[in-house]
């Protein structure tokens, strides 16, 4: 498609705009920003350069919309934070002011300048220099370009069926889009339909999941596929296709977008891991569900035995010290937190106290976490009713050993008496297990997802964006994501489920042009680049003018790798945005002897 | 800064999907090496002809270090490609008499913060007693990898 001329834009003409960020001071606290506004001032092509403490305000973007709107400048270059942050934000001024938002170029001068050089004076600035004139030489040679416009299939894969993928499926649903809600487990629920009571609002977790579940079955846009499992999953947005598999059935969907709520494993304690493997130990899952269908009395009775005193422990699993425990098969250890043990231990304690009166508690814990609302009441309500706190240093975890005439002794040095080591009988201990991520390893690979250190799934922006993947069209519906309670999955849901309506808002995709184009005057008809290609029918020959054979690219099948490129002995394909002429200016720009920063005096 | 000691003035070809972040995230952590390192953000090196190492050897960066995805590579192939591509280059820069040490492949991913810093020191150490690369020599392979092109284009023509 032929773009629109548009008369800002003269493209014999650059008149490069430059704005540099200060970011509030980290960039301007090491990299002198108003020296790098005068010395790139000098570069031709530039005709205005202006230094903004934060370019991603709405002051910053303005200056970006009045000097397009006034005919100053037609390329525009930010020097700033990393693209990945903002580099959206700009393309979005610029498009305002009235240019093809393809027209700018965006340097990174923070986390690969500031943050990275920082302490290395005049070189560093220097350095930022160069790479802002790197990003002018591709500016220079920039082409408005459109996005690609595709079909999309407008339907959401909701991948779980628990609390956090009814949710998902139920918000998705009721804007209007159908929803394909895939559940493993031969019922919906997930993990919620082992838990009791669950704070803040002391209501039963299966009473949930059971209103969620009516309203789910009830609502005609979402089929419910339990007992199956998505077997292969390929695609990009609007445009994915997964094969489901219920049992020996297998069918194959096209889908818009995939929301993950795939949830999260318990951690399981190796055994002898606080003497997990005794009889007396159990994990809180496993208490929880226990105590549930349990009928209270004077003492809590474990095992036929009477419970006279019950140890809780925190942290096992989470927070873990190097050297405390045994790592994971991939070697890592947990050292994030879980989130919900301490409330959910502190919960269960007061529910203890309430229902088996004689039964004493004693809590072993690293720091008390009751982050949210109303969670901090369930630790004052534990004090008032007599349960006793110790707290252990991280490097320092409590010793748990089974003691000869039954029950478990546990030796603490109790930071709460300055260090002193204190020996507790008990005879239950329950394990605050934290939260794992779930078995996904085919999904995360299909997808091409990105993980995060903790080994969840990982956002592109924990504010920012904070239920999106980088991979467009996939979005983050509760624990997939990370330890979460039960609200804060739903909060994640009904968000994921407002990013999918949003993307599939219309009947069509917009994708990025950053696909291979030939400019089929210099094609000499080779066939090196349909041979070099490794996606079927992206780049053919085709009969051109005068009987010459061309190199034609279909847009919807490239995926603008460039393997191409570098084939072509005239340079007559390049991946559009990312042409060779643009990353030779760039080199140029980063190797201009002429650019110089004055020194700093003294 | 007359004596400043000489640092070699690096490239790194950083991938989108991987080396990129992880670039960012040795920022993210504060932790810092020297300025002399240009980092490019590319789609996919495997776009690159052996042309472009050539110029860009020959504008003046010393060394080019191309931080790939390796096994996770969003492109089919294309990992094999740019090591055959690379090989080729190699070849060239042997016979042409400039130092294969100059370039260098390896994958570094969005968290890879330490080996991200290892590549850049490693680098800096190898390149450090070369010296500055010979300009001359590369223009010279350049341009004659550019006749070769016009030679294979002008074949098929």
């Amino acid at each position: 498609m032929e773009p629109t001329p548009n008369p800002l834009e003269s493209p014999d003409q650059p008149k490069i705009g430059v704005y540099i960020c200060r970011c509030g001071g980290n960039i301007s606290d090491y990299l002198d920003t108003e020296k790098l506004a005068d010395t790139v001032r000098g570069i031709p092509g530039v005709t205005l350069s202006k230094v903004d403490t934060f370019m991603c305000s709405d002051p910053g973007q303005d200056r970006i919309v009045q000097d397009v709107q006034a005919g100053l400048v037609n390329r525009v270059v930010v020097a700033s934070c990393s693209p990945f942050l903002h580099e959206v934000t700009f393309k979005a001024a610029v498009r305002r002011g009235g240019l093809n938002p393809y027209l700018y170029t965006h340097v990174n001068i923070r986390e690969q300048g500031s943050w990275a050089h920082g302490h290395q004076g005049d070189a560093a600035t220097q350095h930022a220099l160069h790479m802002i004139a790197g990003g002018v030489g591709k500016v220079r040679h920039l082409q408005p370009l459109d996005k690609i416009r595709l079909p999309s299939h407008r339907r959401v894969l909701v991948i779980g069926g628990g609390v956090a993928g009814m949710k998902a499926a139920l918000d998705t649903a009721r804007r209007g889009l159908p929803v394909l809600l895939v559940e493993k487990a031969p019922q919906l629920g997930g993990r919620s339909l082992d838990l009791g009571r669950v704070y803040p609002s002391e209501q039963e977790a299966r009473e949930l999941v059971k209103r969620l579940e009516k309203d789910v079955r009830a609502e005609e846009k979402i089929t419910v596929l339990t007992g199956s499992e998505v077997t292969a999953i390929g695609g990009f947005i609007g445009n994915f296709e997964a094969t489901i598999s219920t049992g020996s059935e297998q069918r194959t969907d096209a889908i818009g977008a995939v929301i993950m709520a795939t949830g999260f494993t318990p951690y399981q304690p190796p055994e002898g891991e606080y003497a997990f493997g005794h009889s007396q130990v159990v994990t809180l899952p496993e208490f929880v569900k226990a105590l549930r269908d349990m009928p209270s009395g004077k003492t809590l009775t474990w095992n036929g035995k009477p419970v006279r005193s019950v140890g809780l422990m925190h942290c096992v699993g989470s927070r873990q010290c190097e050297g405390c425990f045994q790592p994971q098969p991939d070697g890592q250890l947990n050292d994030y937190c879980s989130r919900v043990c301490c409330t959910s231990l502190l919960r269960n304690a007061v529910e203890l106290r309430s229902r088996f009166p004689e039964t004493q508690i004693y809590d072993f814990h690293q720091d008390i976490r009751t982050y949210g609302r109303g969670q901090e009441d369930y630790y004052t309500c534990a004090s008032d009713q007599g349960v006793t706190f110790f707290r252990w240093k991280g490097e320092e975890p409590p010793v748990v050993t089974a003691r000869d005439k039954g029950g478990l002794a546990i030796t603490v040095k109790d930071q709460l008496t300055f260090g002193e080591e204190i020996e507790v009988p008990v005879d239950l201990l329950v394990l605050g297990v934290g939260m794992m991520p779930g078995p996904i390893a085919d999904l995360v690979d299909q997808l091409k997802l990105p993980v995060g250190a903790d080994r969840f799934l990982q956002e592109v922006h924990p504010k920012l964006r904070p239920v999106e993947v980088a991979v467009a069209g996939v979005l983050l519906a509760g624990t997939a994501q990370g330890p979460m309670s039960i609200e804060e999955s739903l909060e994640g849901a009904s968000a994921a489920a407002a990013k999918a309506s949003i993307l599939l808002a219309h009947d069509y995709t917009d994708l990025e042009p950053f696909v291979a184009l030939v400019t089929p005057d210099l094609c000499v008809g080779c066939n090196a680049c349909v041979e070099e290609c490794q996606y079927a029918g992206a780049v053919t020959m085709e009969a051109g003018p005068e009987g010459k054979s061309v190199a034609t690219v279909n847009p919807g099948l490239c995926k603008g790798c460039g393997a191409c490129v570098a084939v072509c002995p005239t340079r007559a394909i390049d991946v559009q945005g990312w042409t060779l002429d643009q990353f030779d200016a760039m080199i140029d720009g980063m190797t201009d002897e002429a650019l110089r920063v004055p020194a700093t005096q003294g | 800064m007359a004596d400043a000691v000489y640092q070699p003035r690096l490239l790194m070809l950083a991938t989108l999907s991987c080396a990129y972040p992880g670039a960012d995230a040795v920022g993210k952590a504060r932790l810092e090496y020297y300025p002399n390192v240009h980092i490019l953000g590319v789609p996919a090196p495997v776009m690159f002809p052996k042309e472009f190492y050539l110029r860009t050897y020959a504008k003046g960066f010393d060394g080019i270090i191309i931080a790939a995805c390796g096994s996770d590579c969003p492109y089919k192939n294309a990992y094999d490609q740019l090591a055959a591509r690379i090989d080729d280059l190699v070849q060239d820069m042997k016979q042409g008499g400039l130092e294969i040490a100059r370039i260098r492949t390896t994958a570094i991913c969005t968290v890879c913060i330490k080996p991200f810093l290892k590549e850049v020191e490693e680098m800096k150490e190898k390149l450090a007693p070369l010296g500055p690369v010979n300009r001359e020599i590369a223009a010279t392979l350049w341009r004659a990898e550019r006749e070769a092109m016009k030679t294979r284009a002008a074949q098929v023509a």
